[in-house]
């Protein structure tokens, strides 16, 4: 494949004045934008702008199971598929999902699980389909949280919401929510999620090198973010009701 | 209305079928109206260019993408552009997962059909070095919400993609094509606008832009796309057959249509101007 | 045959005790866990010194429980509900019908028993026949069985069940259809007469309307979704009133 323009490895990924490349601090999050019910033909529908990231989740269930064999007689199945459009990423991706597509469906979908009551569903299927359009570095952590809110939207309970974010280090930095370019040309890169019903982490993964302060470090910084962007996504929930509620009852 | 299903209620087909013998439709069209397009344009930051357009409830997003390689050998100074489409099983209950099926081959191919005959993109200006060196475009629809006539949505979201598109400028030196540090823009690369234009029909009544309840309910529909002066392409799908005398009146009215939604819609405006 | 008879559930969204508190799943309805019992929609966290709710929805306490009355949700058939359904299979046995759940309700043969009365020579006698249906049809159910294993059964016989036919299906949220009849059956009765329609609501979220004429249908379900999205909003009757009058007005539909 061959484009006339190369993908950015920028030398280096902090400024002289210490901020990152894209003016940001070391804790400070992204842009984020939510947005419920935006595929009507879906149970339950959400829409996140996360950076330059753009991902559509829908939710369907709970029905019945096809192929009937992987059908659950004591509890309802789970299954996520997380898909990247073609133009998406910088080079065009073929449009099959590949093994990156099919790992990330897996973790999220063991992320989401233990706060759904899968036992009072035998016999049935929820399904998360994550479309990624528009992809900038942490593809897994907007599409967990967006799944989120799209089993809320659809009326399905949940123990809880679950918000992932990640943290990484460049250059000897730690830092919060890393970009496409941080990602790529950085040292470490840990997507985390948390389930806010027992407060504790439901997916965690590590690329790279660090010492056991970092990895402290690391979970505080991410748990901060996360409380964030939680906070955003009961907002999203809410504001769609309250919003009807102002307008109607002045 | 109801629900998708895969088995329409005979109460919902009577009540399209009764209401269109009157001229009425159930989101109170007229049987030449289109619902309402929205479009947006570069809205994908990894894209060359890209578009997202609603029909009603039906949502396209479009990116457009490239790569540089040989050309065909019978076309030697001609970039290529090919035309994919993909039903998301996100979109609707009807799509199921895997790879794409008829019906989204069918929607790639009409589009793509309407698009290359018509003087649409000047597959010249897609040359870098004539015999060695060509653009290759890929136009990927991707369907988002399914709310009927995915056709003449996916035609429009195709179209002002490739108007809003912005490709890396190629120049042939010693070793090779170098970016020239500038874009090639839609202006330089659209030249005609062809649009596709469906009808439905039901009972012998035929309509324009069936919504998704009244394209359960069709027994066929007839695509055809126009440019200003010319057909490009005709689709008849279903089972539904149509009298020659129809088959002019639609040929007609489709470039009625056509002029009224090109003035509408101002697609010129979705040109980049990337520096 | 096509008013609903008296409402089997209180409209909750007009009930005192619910609150216009919005709340979203995990979050806390009350750390008093000695006075309040998790009831509809809330259960207890994990340490158990809180009660949180388990959708979005408006609060209410009933007495001692806490309950969350959804704004979202799937229809979970009961045993009695109403339902309308669409037939979507049939062999010699039974027939299969899609009702909006999770699972196909099944309806057996002998459960379309119609009795129609019949004047033969004066005299008058009760015939039994089967009605009978077909791949496409709709019909007004009642379910009488249904667990969390297997499909829900359902049956024609009764009054006002069986097969429909003319008017429109449309179809809104389960968790609305309360708001959709009212309080003692007020928001319907209102759209009803406003609109000069006939309606049946049923459980599964599914809507059955017929009007003089198109005009009148389409405002009618323009109102109803409506209601659907202002379920959560108080003074919806009188506004909706209103909305429909005005309407009825600007559309010249007098």
């Amino acid at each position: 494949m061959t484009l006339l323009i190369q993908d950015e490895y920028p030398k280096k990924l902090l400024r002289d004045d210490g901020k990152r490349l894209d003016g940001r601090g070391k804790t400070d999050l992204r842009p984020i934008k939510m947005e419920v019910d935006v595929i009507k033909n879906a149970d339950g529908s959400a829409y996140i702008e996360w950076g330059n990231n753009k991902i559509y989740a829908s939710v369907y269930g709970p029905r019945e199971v096809h192929p009937h064999h992987l059908a659950k007689p004591d509890r309802g199945i789970l299954r996520v598929f997380y898909r990247m459009a073609t133009f998406s990423v910088f080079e065009r991706k073929r449009p099959a999902p590949g093994r990156r597509e099919k790992e990330i469906s897996m973790v999220i979908s063991e992320c989401l699980e233990p706060v759904l009551f899968l036992e009072l569903y035998p016999g049935t299927s929820f399904e998360i389909f994550i479309e990624v359009v528009d992809a900038d570095g942490g593809t897994r952590c907007a599409s967990t949280t967006v799944a989120a809110l799209a089993l809320a939207d659809a009326g399905i309970p949940m123990r809880s919401l679950v918000t992932s974010c990640a943290v990484g280090k460049i250059e000897g930095q730690l830092i919060t929510d890393l970009s496409g370019i941080e990602d790529k040309a950085g040292e470490s890169d840990m997507p985390c999620a948390i389930s806010w019903f027992n407060d504790e982490i439901s997916l965690l993964q590590f690329d790279g090198k660090m010492n056991r302060a970092e990895l402290d470090e690391s979970l505080n910084m991410v748990r901060n973010a996360m409380e964030k962007i939680y906070e955003m996504q009961l907002d999203t929930l809410k504001q769609k009701y309250i919003q009807i509620q102002e307008q109607n009852e002045g | 209305m109801m629900d998708i299903k895969r088995v329409i209620s005979t109460i919902e087909k009577n009540y399209i079928k009764n209401n269109l013998k009157k001229e009425e439709r159930i989101d109170g069209r007229g049987l030449w109206d289109y619902r309402d397009f929205n479009i947006k344009t570069n809205t994908i930051a990894s894209a060359e260019g890209s578009s997202e357009v609603t029909l009603g409830d039906t949502k396209i997003i479009t990116g457009i993408k490239y790569e540089i390689g040989e050309p065909f050998p019978d076309l030697p100074n001609k970039g290529v552009c090919t035309i994919m489409a993909e039903l998301l099983p996100l979109a609707s209950p009807l799509f199921e997962r895997g790879p794409p099926d008829e019906e989204s081959i069918e929607l790639a191919r009409v589009v793509d059909r309407g698009i290359r005959h018509a003087d649409c993109i000047q597959a010249e200006k897609l040359c870098i070095k004539e015999e060695k060196c060509v653009y290759i475009l890929f136009v990927d629809m991707y369907v988002i919400n399914h709310g009927g006539n995915m056709i003449d949505c996916g035609s429009v979201s195709a179209l002002s993609a490739l108007i809003s598109s912005h490709i890396p400028e190629g120049k042939w030196m010693e070793n090779g094509p170098e970016w020239t540090g500038e874009y090639i823009t839609g202006k330089d690369i659209i030249k005609d606008l062809p649009l596709a234009i469906t009808f439905g029909k039901i009972d012998n009544i035929l309509f324009l832009d069936p919504s998704l309840p009244e394209e359960l309910v069709s027994e066929g529909r007839i695509t055809m796309s126009v440019t200003e002066d010319e057909i490009t392409s005709i689709q008849k799908s279903g089972a539904a057959t149509y009298t020659l005398d129809e088959i002019k009146m639609l040929g007609e009215k489709s470039f009625e249509i056509a002029e009224k939604l090109r003035k509408e819609l101002n697609f010129w405006q979705y040109s980049t101007n990337k520096k | 045959m096509e008013n609903n008879e008296e409402p089997e559930q209180d409209d909750e969204f007009e009930d005192e005790e619910t609150s216009r508190e919005i709340v979203a799943p995990g979050e806390v309805l009350t750390e008093d866990v000695h006075n309040f019992i998790p009831g509809r929609g809330a259960i207890l966290n994990k340490k158990g010194d809180k009660i949180i709710s388990v959708i979005i929805g408006l609060k209410q306490i009933k007495k001692n429980y806490i309950n969350v009355i959804p704004l979202r949700g799937f229809y979970t058939p009961q045993i009695g509900d109403k339902v309308i359904g669409i037939i979507t299979d049939k062999n010699p046995v039974k027939y299969k019908c899609d009702i909006n759940a999770k699972y196909e309700g099944i309806l057996k043969i002998k459960n379309t028993v119609k009795h129609n009365k019949m004047r033969i020579r004066g005299n008058q006698r009760e015939e039994e026949t089967l009605e009978k249906l077909y791949v496409g049809d709709a019909i007004i159910g009642k379910i009488i069985a249904a667990d969390r294993l297997n499909s829900p059964e359902i049956t024609l016989v009764g009054k006002y069940l069986g097969r429909k036919s003319g008017g429109i299906i449309i179809q809104i949220d389960p968790p609305k259809v309360p708001r959709i009849i009212g309080r003692n059956g007020s928001m319907i009765k209102m759209l009803k007469n406003l609109t000069n329609c006939n309606i049946f609501v049923a459980q599964n979220g599914r809507i059955w309307i017929k009007g003089i004429n198109i005009e009148h249908e389409r405002l009618l379900i323009e109102a109803i979704y409506k209601i659907e999205e202002e379920a959560h909003t108080t003074g919806l009757t009188d506004r909706m009133e209103e909305f429909i009058k005005n309407e009825t007005k600007r559309r010249g539909m007098e």
